[in-house]
């Protein structure tokens, strides 16, 4: 019951400083750009296409903006988990703001699971309009119809949940500005390792993947937004990649790995569980 | 903007039995690395009393509380509120708090802070909606309690503070410093809030550096000092033990004081007009003035013997006051003399 006191008063703490105007606002704009653009180019794509026919045309444009836009709500996505959650605790902490909210009869745990239930909640709904906004535009525009929304959009909530996770844990053991530092260098590495990967797919590197590997291990962002960039996808454009063993370095060619998606969804209760022990033995 | 005193009554099956201590710590000892902040600190607060807890910076008070409140582990030892070991969600049900840095969530209102801390604290829909005005008006809120606490001045963040502490109708309220930002006039006020909880049979622990505000409040007062407690007791013992007479005269003699003496130290002789006649030892009084003579008495019972004495040896007596020691001289003594 307290969890969900906490995770309203978070809620509306959000209204309360602007945040999810100033979202909406931002987020509009993203998406009108989006649409213009995409319009644009889709309207001179005869001039770009050359000999590929009006499906081939479509397919691959659809496939292209679908991809690079929900590319770019997987990164707006990452960023308001990471600042949301940055100081959640520690911030809280350092104001002496959660002093008089923790001599309440309310566990840490309860504290913690509520900032994080609400937290999750925002980016989820967050990724689900912007994702559902973006792939029907995309359909209206060009037609194209991306071949499994729903678990694109999960996995794409999957992938800033990890990292609203990882930051929310971060803040139960460090200063927001450590946190800080540390959780955007760990963002960075993920993506990083991703292309590492894909680099080392294309030349066969071995070392290569397995360094891409562990890192996905260790923060598994990136690899799941892989893995939900490969359900956006047409049939046409796979085809197209295994035929010239070409394709777009940011999005996955394969369907994510059974063990990898049990891995990250693992992966942010073990830490929410971390942090729940380790806030709980923090003295204030 | 006043306090608005009128008891409340105090929610059913929430009164503690009045043989439990509000407090009890045993042996309470908390490790910072290599820095003990607490050593083996032991404590009583009765149920319904005012218990000042008095220290100077890094004595250990709030670590104290907050190890009373569960935001703090102690490395050994015990505490208990209304019997229950602290930091328990049943303790804590029982507790108010005002924070020493008073610090609240600013995008709140008002009475969305009590609002929030009303449902944390188990209060039913019904209960937060009846108690918001009444604690509002209680603190000198009234009209206020709609705006944002970001707009507060601190006086009124201190009074919207103690409310949330109150709000719950707990048997214990914690005050870290709760006048530390409020004008005379307001903190007149909430001696007299501490007085009615006290009317109410609430206990109310006050941790504060204001020693006046605590000599005027407090049933009993424990002064700790790096970590451990150096005197504790009913305020009148610790004062009453180190009280003095003050013995206003026309003037004086080594005849006199020699006879003083015999009853009491003589601590001073302080001549409160000019005009004295130059005369070795004696100092006599040429015009209207007097002179004050100091004594440390153990027992200010004696203070018919001293006018006795003064008046046999044809002295006018103009005043006889005895004067207790501030609690601030005691405490001064007990952390700079050396006993902690």
């Amino acid at each position: 019951m307290n969890t969900l006191t906490v995770a309203r008063f978070t809620l509306q703490e959000a209204i309360s400083r602007r945040l999810i105007l100033a979202g909406a606002i931002l987020s509009l704009a993203f998406l009108g750009l989006f649409v213009l653009g995409f319009a644009l180019i889709y309207h001179n794509s005869s001039e770009l296409s050359g000999p590929l026919s009006d499906e081939q045309s479509r397919a691959m444009f659809g496939t292209i903006m679908s991809v690079m836009g929900l590319y770019a709500i997987n990164f707006l996505a990452g960023f308001l988990a990471l600042f949301l959650s940055v100081g959640a605790i520690s911030s809280e902490i350092d104001s002496g703001a959660l002093h008089a909210v923790l001599a309440r009869p309310l566990r840490r745990a309860e504290f913690i699971l509520g900032r994080w239930l609400a937290y999750a909640g925002l980016i989820g709904l967050y990724v689900g309009l912007m994702a559902g906004s973006l792939l029907l535009a995309a359909w209206l525009i060009s037609d194209y119809a991306v071949p499994d929304p729903v678990r694109a959009t999960l996995l794409m909530m999957l992938a800033a949940i990890v990292l609203l996770t990882v930051s929310l844990f971060g803040s139960t053991v460090l200063s927001t500005l450590a946190n800080g530092v540390v959780v955007f260098s760990l963002f960075g590495l993920a993506w990083l390792a991703g292309i590492i990967e894909v680099i080392g797919g294309a030349l066969s590197n071995q070392a290569m993947l397995n360094i891409g590997t562990a890192v996905s291990l260790l923060v598994p962002s990136d690899a799941i937004w892989r893995g939900a960039s490969y359900y956006v996808l047409s049939p046409l454009y796979l085809a197209g990649v295994s035929a010239n063993h070409e394709g777009i370095a940011i999005v996955g060619h394969s369907p994510p790995a059974t063990a990898m998606v049990i891995w990250s969804v693992l992966y942010p209760l073990t830490l929410l569980g971390a942090a729940v022990l380790t806030f709980g033995r923090r003295d204030l | 903007m006043s306090l608005n005193l009128s008891a409340e009554p105090r929610a059913a099956g929430v009164a503690a039995p009045a043989t439990v201590p509000a407090i009890e710590t045993r042996g309470l000892r908390k490790v910072y690395g290599r820095t003990t902040v607490l050593h083996d600190l032991t404590l009583t607060v009765e149920p319904g009393e005012v218990f000042g807890f008095l220290g100077p910076n890094g004595a250990g008070k709030t670590t104290t509380v907050k190890i009373l409140l569960g935001l703090v582990r102690a490395t050994a030892g015990e505490a208990r509120i209304c019997g229950l070991p602290a930091g328990d969600l049943a303790a804590r049900r029982r507790v108010g708090y005002l924070p020493e840095n008073f610090r609240f969530h600013d995008w709140l209102t008002g009475a969305g802070l009590l609002e929030f801390h009303g449902r944390l604290a188990g209060l039913s829909e019904e209960e937060r909606r009846a108690r918001i005005p009444q604690v509002i008006r209680r603190v000198g809120l009234a009209g206020r309690g709609d705006a944002r606490i970001r707009t507060y001045s601190k006086g009124m963040t201190q009074r919207i503070g103690l409310a949330q502490a109150i709000f719950h109708r707990p048997d214990l309220v914690l005050l870290d410093e709760p006048t530390s930002a409020l004008d005379p006039v307001g903190r007149h006020e909430v001696r007299d809030l501490i007085r009615s909880l006290r009317d109410e049979g609430i206990t109310v622990f006050l941790n504060s550096h204001l020693l006046s505000e605590v000599e005027l409040v407090c049933d009993r007062v424990a002064i700790i000092d790096r970590g451990r407690v150096v005197r504790s007791g009913r305020l009148g013992e610790l004062l009453g033990a180190t009280s003095q007479l003050r013995v206003t005269i026309d003037r004086v003699n080594d005849d006199l004081l020699a006879a003083l003496k015999r009853h009491a130290e003589v601590l001073a002789v302080e001549v409160i007009d000019a005009g004295i006649e130059p005369g070795g030892a004696s100092r006599t009084l040429a015009g209207n003035g007097s002179v004050t003579v100091t004594l440390a008495v153990d027992d200010p019972e004696i203070a018919p013997l001293v006018a006795e004495t003064v008046m046999r040896r044809g002295h006018r007596l103009h005043g006889l006051v005895p004067v207790h020691r501030s609690l601030e001289e005691v405490f001064m003594d007990l952390v700079e003399g050396g006993e902690g």
